[in-house]
């Protein structure tokens, strides 16, 4: 009965008119909802077992471009990751301050020039003196704001990161959820379409926090790695661990090796119980966790190093006294005494010889006491031509010299504090000088050199302790010393018998030489330099090219931002044009659905029409 | 971390025109403030250069500080030896003048006016600038000198300048009255004159003698060393022949006493009769020599006595003293102590260049010296001269008075004339002229390079405000644009026709 075949066919066109309807009426309702991926039915011609042929909807079709998807998602990491590290960077700016004004470390510093030119010039004024003290005062105090707020930023840092990785496990638990659920239902119904566009939601979240890498499998179900390789969530979702410090001091540092570590690294837990450490195998490398990760452990670290730099170089030149060593003659023996008095911890003698094979050797002796911390790496000095040779000075001094240099052809012998250093008898080898680099600890006893900036009160001798090298984190803990606050006279005086006239210039123009012309090697972990031609220059120079470099690195980092932005945008457009709702398009397919929709109805009451006559006829 | 409630297509509209307005907020700060940017990374690239260029602006002040300091220091030094040096010549004109009326002190007009402008220097030298003593060399918190009246009397146990003059006074002259020479007779024909302890610093030191008198002998310096033997032999000398006797007094003048043969009588001043025979004309002319010796020892060597006596004073650290007492027959000068004489320069000395105790940089290259000590020769000359000069008495009822205050006035005109080879007050102030031009030369370049380091500063820290403001009116327009399209888009939509 062709009719009721007609009629079947019409009823099934309706049928699917209402699917295609009430799938419009949801795309137009969720025009703004993000994540919403457009939907369309899957209708197909079915027979009726004769003529013609009725429409079945067998399902509902996500319109979405799979490899724009996966790009997008590859630009979000990246993009994160840039605003993450432009914003820490941005506010890192802020710690430095406003360029020409008053707040910033320049500023106190060059007030600090001016105010010892002053003193230089009225050296018998009080007012000189205190003014003197004054700005060293504010120059310390700004330091170690400067250094506090960096610390906190690490701080923020690692807080954020223990966000980052809530949000991130709740990420990786839907999914596998909503993996489970699909791997139930398996029919391409909309529920099915709706719980995809749930699941790309919650992969989209952690593709902020982290570079992954979705592979899709049989049945609707998703693996999700780290690009690195790492696997996230499979039928089951990986548990990802961190601790917060919750305050982060400059000597808290993270290290590979957690015994060592004093700050948190994330690990990762499989149901298996197996665990990986992603920090320390480098396993995350993009998105906001990467940007937190770096900027905790590097770029803050490093913007901290070179504070402590620029505070190590200050107390330094001002309290180190070089004394030449005094050439020495024992029989066929020659070389240089050394007197080893006064020599705090991280004070250094300097010995030069030549050795058999005819090479010039610099070495540095570093007095250490706490032998936990031995041996010391070369990098303990900031000289890239020297040997360190740490030794432990509440153990035997010459066996220890005598291990490290005595194959070179070198003899040590102590009498009291002397040090004397000899060439073996006999032996090619030649010392050609020694001298001796001492922190100068007291105020007034002839020496020009004065410990005015102190680490908390006591001298800075640039230490090695198992807690670390004593210059990490002094820029936090940089005082003036409290003596020359308690008397500023102590600028000026340098000797009490007998008495410095107070017109005696010569303190005063000590420490101004020191600071505006005296040279020096910084450290290549401030980034500033290389281990083999590490930056040389006055402590303006230095604070010069310290500025320099940060201000490119936020100038660079918000560029960065700004691009990776304009990629992502273009991408999410792109996205858009596929996978988005458009008013217009829905709005036609409306008009197109009215019309079929009508037409339907029209064969069924022409179909009705035809029954009635049959019907009459009959 | 969540998706935000608004779709792709409205994120990147709000982007675009976010940006447009972040600029936009940008663009208003750099105007309001005229500065590019509040942070160093917003500077560009220059901001490292920026960094050493206000270091160096700053530098600039306070070299100019330092300029302006060092340059008030340099003119109040500068008069007070402007003031030294014409006290200088007023009591050089004073000690020119021949009035030779002493006041009931014992003391001419000129000595008056010198005690007067003694203590005119001394203020003059005690002058501060700014609370800093510019004559103490290092120690500028102290007062060069003590006091005028501490250095003339002394201050209780501890003697002055007056005590010094009257004990030298008394060991050059000696208790004869000689200055320390003796005359004697060995033979009637022949007189010695010898040095009452050869080697001893006190007196008058026989220099030379040089006779044409006929027949008779004469030994003594320079051709052998003292004493002098002046031997008439058998015959007379001539008359008109003469014999001259040099004397070194104590500061070094060397004054003669020449006498001649004369058959006069009475004999003419400074002459000796011949007498009947060569004994007779030995025992006129001792006679006459000691006269004259003794008249020299009581005027010229009491004022030379007197100058030495305030050299000794003003010129050592503690101050050489006789070596006494008895005074009369002292032959040796000690050191005095801090607590028995009195040591008028209180500053620093350290024995190095005085200019050298003063020493400022004004460029990072250039340090100017400026330091000063009352004790330096040239003001210390001065100094004591002023003093000797108001320090010695003559009373008027003396016969040698006038012969004192005059040989004193010779000395003093002829200690503060002008001499060379020695520092002078002059060759001080030339310093000082010369570190003041070093100074204005290096305000002068500062000026200039302040002026080229702040017009590069001004580049990179600064913004072109007629910049800004275009920029500022492309972006409203932009802005305004994308708004209009926007909603005509919006308003666009098929919604609206069905």
């Amino acid at each position: 009965m062709s009719l009721s075949q007609a009629l079947f066919s019409a009823m099934s066109g309706l049928r699917a008119n209402q699917s295609a309807m009430s799938l419009l009426s949801s795309n137009i309702a969720n025009t703004e909802t993000p994540g919403y991926v457009r939907k369309t039915v899957n209708q197909v011609a079915t027979s009726n077992g004769g003529i013609g042929s009725g429409v079945l909807v067998v399902g509902v079709n996500r319109e979405l471009d799979q490899y724009v998807q996966g790009q997008l998602r590859v630009e979000m990491a990246g993009a994160s990751y840039a605003n993450t590290k432009a914003a820490f960077l941005d506010s890192l700016q802020g710690i430095y301050g406003n360029p020409g004004s008053a707040g910033t470390i320049e500023a106190s510093f060059n007030n600090f020039i001016a105010a010892l030119q002053g003193l230089s010039t009225s050296s018998d004024s009080a007012s000189a003196r205190i003014a003197a003290v004054n700005s060293a005062q504010i120059l310390a105090q700004q330091l170690s704001a400067s250094s506090q707020d960096i610390q906190t930023l690490r701080s923020n840092a690692d807080s954020a990161i223990n966000d980052s990785v809530m949000i991130a496990n709740n990420a990786m638990k839907q999914i596998a959820d909503i993996n489970g659920q699909l791997r139930r239902g398996g029919a391409s119904d909309g529920a099915t379409a709706e719980l995809l566009d749930q699941r790309d939601r919650y992969i989209d979240q952690l593709a902020q926090l982290m570079d992954i890498k979705v592979v899709a499998n049989e049945g609707n179900q998703v693996t999700v790695f780290t690009s690195s390789g790492v696997q996230l969530v499979g039928t089951q979702a990986a548990v990802l661990t961190f601790n917060s410090a919750g305050t982060v001091a400059p000597d808290a540092q993270w290290d590979p090796d957690p015994a060592k570590s004093s700050l948190s690294s994330i690990t990762i837990q499989y149901p298996n119980t197996s665990t990986i450490d992603l920090v320390a195998s480098h396993a995350i490398r993009s998105g906001k966790i990467a940007a937190l990760l770096e900027l905790r452990d590097n770029t803050l670290v490093q913007a901290q190093a070179q504070l402590d730099q620029l505070a190590a170089m200050m107390a330094s030149a001002l309290s180190d006294k070089t004394m030449a060593g005094t050439p020495v003659s024992t029989g066929t023996q020659d070389g240089f005494d050394v007197d080893l008095a006064g020599m705090l911890s991280g004070n250094i003698v300097h010995l030069t010889f030549t050795d058999g094979a005819n090479q010039k050797q610099n070495i540095s002796i570093i007095r250490v006491d706490d032998p936990s911390v031995l041996p010391l790496p070369n990098s303990a000095t900031n000289d890239p031509n020297d040997r360190v040779i740490g030794i432990d000075f509440s153990g035997d001094v010459i066996a220890q010299l005598t291990a490290a240099l005595g194959s070179e052809g070198l003899e040590f012998s102590i009498s009291g504090s002397t040090l004397s250093i000899l060439n073996a008898a006999g032996g090619p080898a030649v010392v050609n000088g020694a001298s001796v680099t001492t922190t100068v600890s007291t105020l007034t006893n002839g020496d020009v050199q004065l410990p005015l900036f102190t680490d908390g009160g006591r001298p800075y001798s640039g230490a090695f302790t198992a807690n670390g090298p004593q210059q990490l984190g002094l820029a936090a803990r940089i005082m003036v010393n409290p003596a020359i606050v308690n008397d500023p006279g102590l600028m000026v005086i340098y000797n009490t018998s007998p008495l410095t006239p107070s017109g005696d210039t010569e303190r005063p123009d000590f420490i101004l030489k020191q600071l505006t012309s005296g040279l020096y090697t910084y450290s290549p972990a401030t980034g500033i330099g290389s281990n083999s031609a590490p930056f040389k220059g006055t402590l303006l120079t230095y604070t010069q090219q310290m500025m320099s470099m940060q201000g490119d690195a936020a100038m660079s980092a918000m560029q960065l931002a700004t691009g990776q932005n304009v990629v992502l945008n273009a991408l999410q457009q792109k996205m858009e044009a596929t996978a988005g709702v458009d008013i217009d398009r829905e709005m036609a397919h409306l008009l197109a659905l009215q019309n079929a929709y009508a037409a339907n109805a029209r064969v069924m009451a022409s179909i009705k029409d035809m029954y009635d006559m049959l019907m009459r006829v009959v | 971390m969540s998706i935000n409630g608004v779709g792709y297509r409205n994120a990147y509209l709000n982007y675009s025109t976010l940006n447009i307005k972040r600029q936009m907020d940008t663009l208003l700060n750099q105007l309001s403030s005229g500065k590019v940017s509040d942070t160093y990374a917003g500077q560009g690239v220059d901001r490292g250069f920026a960094v050493s260029l206000r270091a160096q602006l700053s530098l600039y002040e306070a070299f100019a500080s330092t300029a302006t300091n060092v340059n008030t220091r340099i003119s109040v030094a500068n008069l007070s030896l402007q003031g030294v040096d014409d006290i200088s010549t007023q009591l050089r004109a004073a000690a020119n003048n021949t009035d030779l009326t002493v006041n009931i002190y014992g003391q001419t007009n000129g000595q008056v006016n010198a005690r007067g402008a003694f203590e005119d220097a001394l203020a003059l030298l005690n002058t501060q600038a700014g609370g800093r003593y510019l004559f103490s060399g290092r120690a500028t918190d102290t007062p060069p000198t003590v006091s005028a009246d501490v250095i003339f009397n002394g201050d209780g146990a501890k003697a002055g300048l007056n005590q010094l003059i009257n004990e030298r006074r008394q060991a050059d002259v000696g208790a004869s009255g000689l200055g320390r020479v003796t005359i004697a007779m060995p033979t009637t024909t022949s007189i010695t004159l010898s040095e009452d302890v050869p080697g001893s610093v006190f007196g008058m030191k026989l220099s030379g003698v040089n006779s044409n008198l006929s027949g008779a002998t004469v030994i003594g310096p320079p051709t052998s060393p003292q004493p002098i033997s002046i031997d008439f032999g058998t015959t007379n000398p001539q008359n008109g022949e003469k014999i001259t006797i040099a004397f070194t007094l104590p500061d070094g003048t060397i004054e003669n006493i020449t006498l001649t043969a004369t058959t006069d009588n009475p004999p003419p001043p400074n002459s000796f009769d011949i007498g009947a025979d060569s004994a007779e004309t030995a025992a006129n002319f001792n006679d006459k020599l000691t006269g004259a010796v003794r008249d020299l020892a009581n005027t010229k060597l009491v004022a030379a006595s007197a100058m030495q006596a305030s050299e000794e004073f003003f010129g050592s650290v503690p101050p050489m003293r006789v070596d006494g007492p008895p005074f009369d027959t002292a032959t040796a000068l000690r050191a005095g102590t801090p607590d028995d004489s009195v040591i008028w320069y209180t500053g620093e000395d350290a024995g190095d260049s005085a200019r050298g105790t003063a020493t400022v940089k004004v460029d990072n290259s250039i340090s100017v010296s400026y330091g000063a000590r009352a004790n330096e020769d040239a003001i210390r000359l001065q100094l004591q001269t002023f003093a000797v000069y108001a320090a010695v008495t003559a009373p008027a009822t003396d016969p040698n008075a006038r012969g004192q205050l005059a040989a004193l006035n010779d000395r003093v005109a002829l200690a503060l004339a002008p001499k060379t080879g020695s520092q002078s007050i002059q060759n001080i102030q030339a310093d000082f002229a010369g570190a003041q031009l070093a100074v204005k030369a290096a305000g002068d370049r500062h000026t200039q390079a302040k002026a080229m380091a702040q017009s590069m500063l001004d580049k990179i820290e600064g913004v072109n405000q007629e910049e800004v403001v275009a920029k500022f009116l492309a972006l409203q327009t932009s802005l305004t644009a994308s708004f209009q399209v926007t909603s005509m888009l919006a308003q666009n939509t098929l919604t609206r026709y069905i």
